[in-house]
This record gives structure tokens, C-alpha cells and sequence, in this order.
């Protein structure tokens, strides 16, 4: 196989005509699943000979030192300065170059490493693991004669490694056939017991590429420069011929100049996305014009492509942009809108009449004194949040490679923001400043005050006079941002700054604002039309709600909040905090590779785990009562918490208990316990849960547990034991469950004049006086006749008001009196979104009674 | 006592002239200093066109100062103007006058418009004329007059925003004449005219449509004035809670003015024994006490306070001590002030209801704290 490449490209670089043979090639090219590589390594030549081989002239060596940088790690580039290597190889052949024995050994390693990349292509680790054999030899061979290490060598097998890993990570292995996979592991071996050997030249190398090479260069000097030579002039005359030969890299620091950084330009531009072109060389010669570039113009056009071919590099959606180059993009974004932000006569726009791309212009010639460049800076800010926001997906949360990249976030702000800045003062694309806002807020409303602090304090040092940082608090901040979304026309904006401003609010516990805008903006009604980022925004917003509330003591509220997503049991899907295992069905790997991209990144998780213990502990406190205080097996099947029942009575099945180790395990046992009446020890359970301690005020939500504990534990005793009194003390209960006198007496009276609980009080005697009564069969029958009977009529009186009122609808109050009675059958039946068409803007009250707000008689406002 | 005062809350909703009497209720209260409560009055009388009353006013706040020049000038002007726009008004009143054209006219305004263009030569102008003087009548404080222009402007013209505006400027003049009965139907009328401009609602209008907004101002302001009208009407405290209970104006209400939930905790207290065909109104309370609930982070007063006490916390004892302060707020309120010692029996037969409720046995001794008035309640 590799012997094939070899020629054919050896055959096109010797031949100096012909577009012909340059389509063969091509043609050729199609067929090869490895060959897009070469033709790249033609215009690489020799810039990738020169590094391997490197010569003496002073020039020379600074290119590739230039070069050396970026390619040092990334493999794929590696493969093109082999390929180059052995092109040249080829070259020498048909020259007839007189070389010394000790070129020759170093062409035949070359050979050997060429044809070990060309296997690499292919995967066929078989061919590599012959060739690396054969070079070691050779290696030993020399080492034999006292000839240092080539650097071509060393580079070879630290190259040879990282694919090695490459492969295996990749799990290339399973595709492999069983001697190929067992190739791929002999040659991690010997890689490993290799790089073992030289040690010390390896690190050298990687110390310092340049100065190991130079070294080496120095040793064998003298030959090698005459090759050099011969090679270079060869060169030139290529590169007349070859179409891509044009970037090439001879000659190039000369050619780049101010006046023909249009022209450059204009020949990046054309190559790019071009299935051969070399995004690295793209950038590196996009690098050298911005360093050429003399005017602002020239500079705008620069930055601007340079930025998108960054961009272009990694071409996969699915793996992140190499922080290294993601950090340079965003210097010269900053670059760029500076540029734009400190000189007003230019401006970068995107929909813009055409002008010659080839003319250097200048805003005097331009009829307002205004030059457009055509470009999208709102674009390259999105690229960079997104690409920020893949890489910490990509990168595993829990290792300090995280934390270090989450550090880019207050530089990737303090960019965004400097957008923000130009653009308010532009004023020409608001389209362009609401989505920039968009990206703060996004940013930032997540986060509690002291973040957000630091984020904000990152730009004033970052010399950014924003306006709108100026505004004190992050509420007040958020708040503004937010209102300026309200304002735009744009109506996905608005949903998504409504949600974080919602989100913000219940962050920062302030219940009742955060559930009042949830409501009165009827999301609930549409939100199931909105894409899938806005509706997992919508999620994290109630379920920060559901905890708000939790931690507020509202434990109604937080429990009516938190149902829906748990009784859907995907909690992890719904907030998109991990992606879901169907047991039924298998995602295609479209599906399961859109769910990833959708994936929250780590340090904006909300903690499930947290999550649940809120909504089982709300779940318990709600219901144990309930089902203490209800006796009949069918009142028993309508349970609040289908969730927290299902556990209950897995609980209780089980034989054995053990000692509680989960959060569930804990709250399962204090269930129980508060169903025996044995509050304390409900309590102790439930403090001893150790996920509390990622509440922020979690003395406080443990305090207030307590006591609701006391509370219902209160409740849960008079139900479940109050068939087996004729009376109770009063101070007795209040010394049982550790609660005041007055506070029992409430307690109990709320409960009687709800007609919870068939009693009455003795204030004389200071005791709770039971009022047994035992219905007889026909009783109890009777009792459910007469429900059922009022179930129909009731039934009868909708069905009656659907007929008469179904055209008239709501807004008519001549039918109060129907009106008046469907409404309560709702209530009564707490359904929910039956009254959406009451009344827009203000919906509330409705739903108050039905939703959030569902506040049954028994709940205490302390 | 000033803290639970109403008024600085309720007057940015009312008309001008609407605003008088709270403020001249205020100076009979003494809850806030005369002085500032008669500049405030006089600050208020400035700008409508009552020049002799704002003179009077003048007078009482600033004793031995000047009048100043502008009020003659006004004065002038305001003759004028009256001459003139009754001038203007009348060419139209001569004609609606004649019992001829009343009995011809018919429910279609375009076609009464046209009938009258054809043999009376009445075109729109002039019947704006009508609008014009009945405004103008409004403004000088001739609510009497007022009332009149305006009735034969809304029965002839078509022009639909000066109509609304006529709406609300009649029963604004009605309520200060003190017509009840009128009033009533004014309000009612207008309320349906505010109901039926609501259009049918896509599900996925947004929160910030410019009509929803008006209308829920509309509504606002509404409730205000219809204050004035349900505590003075004899059955309006329970058509009060008919129509405040109703969803949309519930909401309102949570929305935009919760004080007003003062007014309709009283209502429903008072209206303990009245009969009422709306099951809405006889369980009323249960479900103001929830509401009120629901309200506390926005909106406690004694008033709400009492109920809460009572029915959610079942603590007699702060139940009676917020009945005490109620009673002052009540007292002092201007709506209320008549009901006060309605209120009273009302709410201490509630206490005591609740109280027998659940005791089965109760220590007369006891009882002291709740209060001796309590015993009427027996």
C-alpha cells in the first residue's frame, strides 16, 4: 500500500505540467480513504522537510520554529511533514543526489516512517508493528556507529504513541480483525519499553523541539546542507505550476506584505472548506497577514478570518475546539471588537452591499464616512460560548482540567460583555445586542451573587466600561438585562430571559415574585411547543421554584412543584443533566448524540440527589397525614405523591431493614417512624441525611423541618390514634411533641373544624374529647350512594352547562350562577388549566387555587 | 391608625373630583394633619375648573394671602368657555327635546344619526358638542348637568372612545350626586362594556399584549369606583361579592390592587346572614380566607388579619385582639365608616360560632379574654 502512495505522488511532483495529472491524482485521491492527505503534503513539502531535516540558514530555522509550535502535538499534522519527508525522499531519487551512507539511513527510517503513517491511515497496525521493528533496528544500528538520535525518530515514536492511544480510546479495536487488535497491543508495548529506552532524549525533544534538532543538525551538518539546497530550488519550480502551491511555504515571510494581504486573503478564503485544505496552514498564514496587516481595514479583514478559519478547524460537532486555539480566538474577537469599538468608522455588519474584496478602502471614500465589513462578530461570540459550553461537556467534571477551563468562563464573559458594550453604543443591530444580552444572562443567572461578583469584577479589570456593569447588585443587574429582553421584539428571548429572571429570583428565595412571573406569564400553556432548550430552561426554572419553596418552608408548594418531574421518574433527562437509558427502546445515535450536545454542562447541574430528598421529604410530610387520616381502601388508591407512595410501599414490603445508607433509605425509615407517632426519631433521620449540607441555609431548613415534623407528627398520632381514646390531654400532647399548648390547641382545632377529625375540646378539663362513631354496613353503603349520586349530578350540572354556556364561554357573567357552580366542581376537582380562557395577563387566581399556589386549608402560615 | 389608611393607595385610581370626598373625609377623621390634608385638598382644586372652591380653599390653607391672579382669569375663562360650549349644545338639545324626534329615535345609532342629519340638520360635531358641555359641566363641578349632557351624547353618537369616556365621566357624576340605583346600572353597564372588549384569546398570547393591559387598568379603576357605589347601595355589599369574587376580578385584584381584599373580607362579614341565590356569595368567607392567605406577602391589614386568625390559625384570642384594631381601621375608613358596629356583632358572631364549634365544653371563665362584649354574641 505504501509503496503505491509513494510513486504516485513522487510522479506528480516530478512532473512539472499538467492539470491533467493533477485530476488523475484527484480521481486517484477519491478512490483512497487515506490518500486526501497527500495532496496536502505536497504544498507542506517543504516546510515539513525542513523540519525534519532542517538546515543551518538562519531564515530556514525560524520558519520552522514558527511552524514547529502548533504541530508539535496535534498528530494529524505529523502525518503531513512524514509524507512531505518521504516526497522528498522520492525526489532525491530521481535527482540522483549524491548522499552520504549516513542520509541514506536516514532516508530509509524516513521510508520506514512513511510507510508506517500510511499504514496508520488505513489502521492497519500489522504494517506498522513490521515498520517500527525495522526502525528500531536501524536506530540500533546507529547508535551502533555513535551517531546521535535523529529527531525524526524520537518524533516518530512519541507521534507513534499518541495514535496508539488514539486507536485504542477510540475503540477502534472492536472493528479491528483479532492480529490487527493484537498488533495495536504489541505496539503499545513496544512504544512504551522504546520511549522507556530514550528516556532522556525524549524529553529533551520535548523540551525543545527546535534545540534538539538544532543539535542534531549541528552533528551532521555539513552533508546535510547541500541536500538542502538542491531541494529548495527545486521547490521554486513547483511551485509555478501547482495550483495549491500558491500558500505554499518557500519564500512566504518575503511575499507577505501589506499590499498583497488582499490577495492572501482572498486565496484563504478559497480554499476554505475544501475537503484538502490544511486548516493549520490556513491559520498560521493567516497569522502572518494580521502581523503584515498596516491598516485598520486590513486588520478587520484579517481578524475576521482568521477567527472563522480557527473555527474551521475542528470540523466535528461532536468534540470541542483544542482550548488552545478556542483562547486565541477569543483574544481576537477581543481584538476585533475593540478595533470596531474604538474606531467609529468602521463597522463590522453582515448584510451589506458588495464591495471589492481585492481594494484596500478606507471610510473617507465611503458616502457616511462609515466603512462595512461584511462579517458577524455576534456570530464568532456565539461560537465561542458554544464551543466553551462543549468543552465542558467533553471534559470530565471531577478533574482539575475542568476547574482549569471553567477559568476561561470570566474571560469569555468579560468578551461577551465587551460586546454588549459596542453594540449599545452602535446601536445600528439591536437583533445583534439582545442575542449578545441573551449570552450574559445565560451566563450568569445561574450562579449565586458571589460568582457572579467575580465574573463582574473580572471586567472592570478587563478595562471594559460597560454601562450596564455598573448597576450594583445582581439582582439589579439581572433585572436590566432581563427588562431589555422583555423589550425586543423577539418573543424566544423574552421566554428564555422571563425563565432565568424566574430562575434568579427563586435563587435567591424570593418565592412568591419568582412564582408570580412563572404564572403570569402562561408559560405552563405553551411551553410544550418551545424547543427543546427553552423547555429544559422551563424545567430547571420550576424545579429551582419546587426548591425555593422547600427551603422558603413552604412544603406544599414545593411539594405540588416537584411532583410533576419526579412522577415522570427522568429527572436527569428533563433538566438535561444525563442522558436517559430507555429499557425499551434504543435512541438511534443521531438521537443520543443531540441529547448529548444538550447536555447542561457539570457546574450548572442542579443536584438531583438534593433534589429528591426536598421532594420526598415534602412528599412525606403531606402525606403521612393523609394517609393516617383516611381509613377506606379506595380513598387509599388516590394518592398526592405517586412517587413517594410507590417507595412507601416497596419500604414496606421488604423484610429486612437495615441501618439507612441512601437519602431514600433515610426518608423511607422516618416516614415510618412518623407513621408510628415517633416524631423524634422522623427527625433525627431526617437531619442526619447528609445531602443537606449543599443547601445553602441548611441549619435553617433543618431547623424548620423539625418542626413541621412536630407538626404533622402531631397529626399523624391524632389520626392514626384516635380511635383508641376517649380523650387526650391537651398538655400532654404538647409535652409528647415538644410544642406549645397554644399550638396544639390550633393544630387540633383546625383539624375539627375541617371535620378531619370527629372531636371537641374541653376547655375545663383542658382535653381533647373524642367522638367515636361506628357506622353499620348499611351506613357505610348508604354513605358511598350518596357520594356517588352527588358525583353525578355534579357530572349532570357540567354536562348541562357545557350545552347551554359552551358558546358564550367564560367571559359571560350573565349565567352567574351556573358559572358561580362549575367553577367550584372545578375546584373541587382541582383540575388543572381548566380556566385558561378566564382572563390573559392575569390568570392568577385560577390558577392559585389549582397549581403552585394550592394551599388546602390545613397548611399554616407561621 | 394612618398606617392602615387607604387612601394614598385608592386615590391615584379615582377621578379628581372622585378623590373630594376622601380627602374631606380625611380632614374629619384627623388621622393626618389638617393642614396637609386641606393643601392637599386645595392642590387637587386647582386644576378642575371649580375656581370659587378652590378660591374658598385657598383661603382656609393660606390665611391672609393674596388670591392669586389666575383664578380671576380662570374664572373669566371658564364663563366663557360655558357660554360658548352651551351655545354649541344647545342647537342639539332644542332637537333631542322635541318629543317628535324622542319618538323616533331607535336602538341603531347610525340610523338615528341619520334620521336626525335628514330633518333636523344635527351632525356629529354637534352632538360632540353635548360631550364637550357635559365634560365641561363635569369639570366645574355641575355633576347634575353633567349627568344629562352626557346620557344624550352616549344615546346619539357612535365615536366609541369618546363613549367610553362619556361611560365613566356619567357614572362619575352619578356617584357624586349620590343616584344609587343609577349609579348601579351605570357601573354594571360598564362593566360589560370593559368585559366585552376583551377579544377571545389565542393560547399563546403573550403576557405583555397592549389591549390585555388596558383592560386590566380598566379593571382596576373600576373596582375603585365601585366602591363608592356598592358601600352605599342597600344590597351592595352582596353584589360586591358577587363581582369581586368573580375569576377575572379576583385577579385583578391579586394582580394589580390587593388593598382592596379589605373591602371584600368586610363584605363578606357582613353579609353573613344575607340571603343570596349565589352559592358563591353564602360560602364566601372560606373562600376569602383562602385568598387571604394566599395574599399575606403582599397584603395584611387588621382586617385580614382577624380572618386569618380566626379560621386558619384558630388563636381566638389574636383573632379578638385584631378584631379590636379592625375595629378602628373600620372606624376610620371611608367606605366602611357606616358598617362599623354591623361589622362588630358580625365578626364576634363569627368568633363565637367558630368557638362553640369545636369546644365541647367551654370555661365561662375563660371567656373573659375573648372579650366581655362577647355576650351579645350568645
Amino acid at each position: 500500500m505504501g509503496s503505491r502512495f509513494f510513486r504516485q505522488a513522487g510522479d506528480s511532483d516530478s512532473d512539472t505540467e499538467s492539470s491533467d495529472e493533477e485530476s488523475l491524482v484527484s480521481g486517484d485521491d477519491a478512490q483512497k480513504p487515506a490518500a486526501p492527505a497527500k495532496p496536502k503534503s505536497r504544498f507542506l513539502r517543504s516546510g515539513g522537510s525542513s523540519d525534519s531535516e532542517s538546515s543551518s540558514e538562519e531564515e530556514e530555522s525560524e520558519d520552522s520554529e514558527d511552524e514547529q509550535k502548533p504541530t508539535a502535538t496535534a498528530q494529524k499534522v505529523s502525518k503531513y511533514l512524514a509524507a512531505g519527508s518521504d516526497d522528498e525522499d522520492s525526489d532525491e531519487e530521481v535527482k540522483r543526489v549524491v548522499k552520504s551512507a549516513k542520509d541514506k539511513r536516514l532516508e530509509e527510517m524516513e521510508a520506514t516512517g512513511t510507510a508506517m503513517n500510511n499504514a496508520l491511515k488505513i489502521n492497519d497496525w500489522t504494517a506498522i508493528s513490521t515498520e517500527f521493528d525495522k526502525l528500531l533496528r536501524m536506530i540500533q544500528r546507529q547508535q551502533n556507529v555513535g551517531d546521535p538520535i535523529p529527531p525524526f525518530f524520537i518524533r516518530t515514536t512519541t507521534e507513534l504513541e499518541t495514535s496508539v492511544n488514539d486507536a485504542q480510546a477510540k475503540d477502534a479495536k472492536k472493528k479491528m480483525n483479532a492480529t490487527n487488535a493484537r498488533a495495536l497491543t504489541a505496539m503499545k508495548q513496544k512504544i512504551k519499553k522504546t520511549l522507556k529506552d530514550f528516556d532522556k532524549e525524549v524529553k529533551q525533544y520535548q523540551a525543545d523541539p527546535e534545540v534538539f534538532e538544532r543539535e542534531y543538525t549541528a552533528a551532521v551538518a555539513p552533508e546535510v546542507t547541500k541536500v538542502t539546497k538542491t531541494r529548495k530550488s527545486e521547490g521554486a519550480v513547483d511551485e509555478d505550476d501547482d495550483a495549491f502551491q500558491t500558500v505554499g511555504k518557500d519564500g512566504k515571510a518575503l511575499q507577505f506584505t501589506s499590499d498583497s494581504v488582499f490577495k492572501e486573503l482572498q486565496h484563504v478564503q478559497q480554499a476554505r472548506g475544501k475537503k484538502n485544505t490544511d486548516r493549520n496552514e490556513q491559520i498560521r498564514i493567516l497569522e502572518k497577514l494580521l502581523e503584515v496587516a498596516a491598516t485598520t481595514y486590513q486588520r478587520i479583514r484579517v481578524l475576521l478570518a482568521l477567527v472563522s478559519a480557527r473555527f474551521d478547524y475542528n470540523a466535528s460537532v461532536a468534540s470541542h475546539m483544542p482550548i488552545d486555539l478556542w483562547v486565541a480566538a477569543q483574544k481576537e474577537v477581543d481584538q476585533l471588537i475593540n478595533i470596531v469599538a474604538t474606531n467609529s468608522h468602521y463597522t463590522v455588519e453582515e448584510a451589506i452591499p458588495d464591495y471589492d474584496e481585492l481594494a484596500e478602502r478606507t471610510p473617507d471614500e465611503e458616502p457616511d464616512k462609515i466603512l462595512r465589513v461584511r462579517g458577524s462578530i455576534i456570530s464568532f461570540v456565539d461560537r465561542l460560548d458554544d464551543e466553551f459550553t462543549k468543552s465542558l461537556q467533553n471534559i470530565d467534571p471531577h478533574g482539575t482540567e475542568y476547574v482549569e477551563r471553567l477559568k476561561d468562563e470570566k474571560y469569555l464573559y468579560a468578551t461577551i460583555t465587551r460586546a454588549q458594550t459596542y453594540y449599545e453604543k452602535s446601536k445600528t443591530q439591536s437583533d445583534s445586542l439582545t442575542r449578545v444580552i441573551m449570552r450574559r444572562l445565560e451566563h450568569i443567572y445561574s450562579k449565586p451573587d458571589a460568582v457572579v461578583n467575580a465574573l463582574e469584577a473580572s471586567i472592570s479589570t478587563a478595562d471594559v466600561k460597560a454601562a450596564a456593569s455598573k448597576l450594583g447588585t445582581t439582582s439589579s443587574l439581572i433585572h436590566s438585562l432581563c427588562v431589555h429582553l422583555y423589550k425586543s421584539g423577539n418573543s424566544l428571548l423574552r421566554t428564555r430571559a422571563i425563565l432565568c429572571h424566574i430562575y434568579h429570583y427563586a435563587l435567591h428565595n424570593d418565592f412568591h415574585t419568582s412564582r408570580d412571573m412563572l404564572l403570569m406569564s402562561h408559560l405552563q400553556e405553551s411551553i410544550h411547543s418551545a424547543d427543546v432548550a427553552t423547555q429544559i430552561l422551563y424545567n430547571r426554572a420550576v424545579v429551582q421554584l419546587g426548591l425555593c419553596a422547600f427551603r422558603c418552608g413552604l412544603i406544599k408548594e414545593a411539594q405540588s412543584t416537584l411532583q410533576e418531574i419526579f412522577s415522570t421518574q427522568r429527572v436527569k433527562e428533563l433538566l438535561a443533566q444525563g442522558v436517559h437509558q430507555q429499557r425499551f427502546q434504543v435512541l438511534t445515535p443521531d438521537q443520543e448524540k443531540a441529547e448529548r450536545q444538550r447536555q447542561l454542562p457539570f457546574h450548572m447541574h442542579i443536584n438531583t440527589e438534593l433534589l429528591e430528598a426536598a421532594f420526598l421529604v415534602s412528599s412525606m410530610l403531606v402525606e403521612i397525614p393523609l394517609l393516617a387520616s383516611i381509613d377506606s381502601e379506595e380513598q387509599k388508591r388516590k394518592a398526592i405523591s405517586k412517587p413517594f407512595r410507590r417507595l412507601l410501599d416497596f419500604a414496606d414490603r421488604q423484610v429486612f431493614t437495615g441501618p439507612p445508607e441512601s437519602t431514600r433509605d433515610h426518608i423511607m425509615q422516618a416516614s415510618k417512624a412518623l407513621q408510628n407517632g415517633d416524631w423524634q426519631q422522623c427527625r433525627d433521620l431526617v437531619q442526619s441525611i447528609k445531602i443537606w449540607s449543599l443547601m445553602p441555609e441548611a441549619a435553617a431548613v433543618k431547623e424548620m423541618l423539625a418542626k413541621r415534623i412536630q407538626e404533622e407528627g402531631l397529626r399523624t398520632y391524632l389520626f392514626t390514634y384516635a380511635p383508641y381514646y376517649s380523650s387526650l390531654s391537651l398538655s400532654l400532647l404538647s409535652r409528647t411533641f415538644h410544642l406549645e399548648v397554644r399550638a396544639v390547641t390550633s393544630i387540633i382545632s383546625r383539624m375539627i373544624w375541617h371535620e378531619e377529625l370527629s372531636a371537641s375540646l374541653d376547655q375545663s378539663a383542658g382535653v381533647v374529647v373524642f367522638h367515636r362513631v361506628e357506622l353499620t354496613r348499611t351506613q357505610q353503603l348508604a354513605q358511598v350512594l350518596a357520594d356517588k349520586v352527588s358525583a353525578m349530578v355534579e357530572q349532570n350540572e357540567k354536562t348541562l352547562d357545557n350545552k347551554l354556556g359552551g358558546s358564550t364561554g367564560w367571559g359571560d357573567r350573565g349565567e352567574g350562577g351556573k358559572g358561580d357552580k362549575r367553577e367550584q366542581v372545578q375546584e373541587r376537582k382541582g383540575r388543572a388549566g381548566g380556566r385558561g380562557g378566564a382572563s390573559r395577563g392575569r390568570g392568577r387566581g385560577g390558577r392559585f387555587q389549582q397549581g403552585l399556589g394550592n394551599q388546602m386549608n390545613e397548611v399554616k402560615v407561621r | 391608625m394612618a398606617e392602615w389608611d387607604l387612601s394614598q393607595r385608592i386615590i391615584p385610581y379615582l377621578d379628581r373630583h372622585l378623590a373630594f370626598p376622601l380627602l374631606a373625609y380625611l380632614t374629619e377623621t384627623g388621622l393626618f394633619p389638617a393642614e396637609e390634608v386641606q393643601a392637599a385638598q386645595y392642590e387637587l382644586a386647582r386644576k378642575t375648573n371649580m375656581v370659587d372652591y378652590a378660591v374658598n380653599l385657598f383661603e382656609s390653607v393660606y390665611p391672609g394671602k393674596e388670591i392669586p391672579a389666575e383664578f380671576n382669569e380662570k374664572r373669566k375663562e371658564a364663563l366663557l368657555t360655558n357660554e360658548r360650549l352651551q351655545q354649541d349644545a344647545q342647537a342639539v338639545l332644542h332637537v333631542i327635546e322635541n318629543p317628535d324626534v324622542a319618538q323616533a329615535l331607535r336602538q341603531d345609532k347610525n340610523q338615528n344619526l341619520q334620521y336626525l342629519k335628514e330633518n333636523y340638520n344635527v351632525n356629529l360635531e354637534q352632538i360632540t358638542a353635548l360631550y364637550n358641555f357635559g365634560q365641561f359641566q363635569y369639570t366645574v363641578g355641575n355633576y347634575s348637568g353633567a349627568t344629562d349632557y352626557l346620557y344624550h351624547f352616549r344615546i346619539l353618537s357612535t365615536d366609541a372612545d369618546l363613549n367610553t369616556s362619556a361611560h365613566w365621566g356619567k357614572l362619575s357624576s352619578d356617584i357624586l350626586i349620590g343616584k344609587w340605583d343609577v349609579a348601579l346600572e351605570e357601573l354594571n353597564s360598564l362593566r360589560d362594556a370593559i368585559d366585552s372588549r376583551s377579544t377571545p384569546l389565542p393560547a399563546s398570547a403573550s403576557a405583555a399584549d397592549p389591549a390585555a393591559l388596558g383592560q386590566l387598568h380598566a379593571r382596576t379603576w373600576w373596582l375603585h369606583w365601585s366602591l363608592f357605589i356598592y358601600f352605599n347601595h342597600d344590597q351592595g355589599r352582596t353584589l360586591l361579592l358577587e363581582t369581586f369574587l368573580s375569576p377575572t376580578y379576583l385577579n385583578t385584584i391579586q394582580t394589580s390592587c390587593p388593598w382592596i381584599l379589605r373591602y371584600l373580607v368586610v363584605s363578606s362579614i357582613l353579609s353573613r346572614k344575607a340571603p343570596s341565590p349565589s352559592s358563591r356569595v353564602r360560602h364566601s368567607i372560606r373562600e376569602i380566607v383562602k385568598i387571604v392567605q394566599m395574599e399575606e406577602y403582599q397584603y395584611t391589614d387588621p382586617v385580614t388579619t382577624f380572618l386569618k386568625e380566626l379560621y386558619v390559625e384558630f388563636d381566638f384570642e389574636a383573632a379578638q385582639k385584631a378584631l379590636t384594631e379592625a375595629e378602628k381601621v373600620v372606624a376610620n375608613d371611608f367606605f366602611l365608616d357606616n358598617f362599623g358596629d354591623e361589622f362588630m356583632d358580625n365578626a364576634r358572631y363569627l368568633i363565637s360560632e367558630a368557638y362553640c364549634r369545636i369546644h365541647q365544653r367551654i370555661d365561662i371563665g375563660c371567656v373573659i379574654w375573648l372579650g366581655m362584649q362577647l355576650w351579645d354574641g350568645f
